[in-house]
């Protein structure tokens, strides 16, 4: 397949995708959201193993990086500003809607923290070392 | 900031070559040479490596750094 075609394909993926989820929201159906997400990840897999062209390279690579770290430096402490205000403004309301999502945020920003550090530290180990 | 200079728009044109074409021999896609031979992205160099020996140069008749 090329890379026209794997363009194309994509886009009809994305329409159909668009098309069950909005009709399975507007239903109530969590099967027809969940089968259909399920389908259109399998067929993507499917296409893109069938596609010829090279779709990542090591351009795409650092972009996808530079993205990443960009987003995990404004995420994190957005959701931690965040979590301090809700908690600390409902301090003497503890167990209240905005208390509870001021812990939330917390721990959300907390567990994307021990991600980046378990993948830098693995990625440390991987490309660099103190040994000579 | 460091800067790189090539001249693989020429030996491309050289060669009669496209650069879907020479993407497609070095394994990259077309957006990495465009962006390359604008001297936007600088490639590693493994990349320049692969690119010098398609071209039959030596990776300093491709790549000048200034």
């Amino acid at each position: 397949m090329s890379y026209k075609n794997f363009k194309t394909a994509r886009l009809l993926i994305t329409f159909f995708l668009a098309m069950t989820v909005s009709i399975a929201i507007s239903t109530e159906n969590v099967l027809l959201a969940v089968s259909a997400i399920g389908i259109g990840m399998m067929t993507m897999v499917l296409i893109k193993k069938n596609v010829k062209a090279v779709l990542v390279d090591e351009m795409v690579k650092n972009i996808a990086g530079k993205s990443a770290l960009m987003a995990y430096s404004i995420t994190v402490p957005v959701l931690a500003v965040l979590s301090l205000v809700f908690m600390f403004s409902n301090l003497s309301n503890e167990g209240s809607y905005l208390y509870n999502l001021g812990m939330i945020f917390s721990y959300i920003a907390l567990f994307n923290m021990a991600v980046y550090s378990i993948a830098y530290y693995y990625y440390r180990k991987k490309y660099g070392s103190d040994e000579e | 900031m460091a800067q790189m200079k090539n001249n693989i728009k020429v030996l491309r044109a050289e060669k009669g070559m496209t650069q879907e074409e020479l993407a497609e021999k070095v394994n990259v896609t077309r957006q990495t040479i465009i962006a390359i031979e604008k001297n936007k992205y600088i490639p590693s160099l493994e990349l320049a490596y692969k690119i010098s020996l398609f071209f039959k140069k030596k990776i300093e008749e491709v790549f000048e750094y200034l």
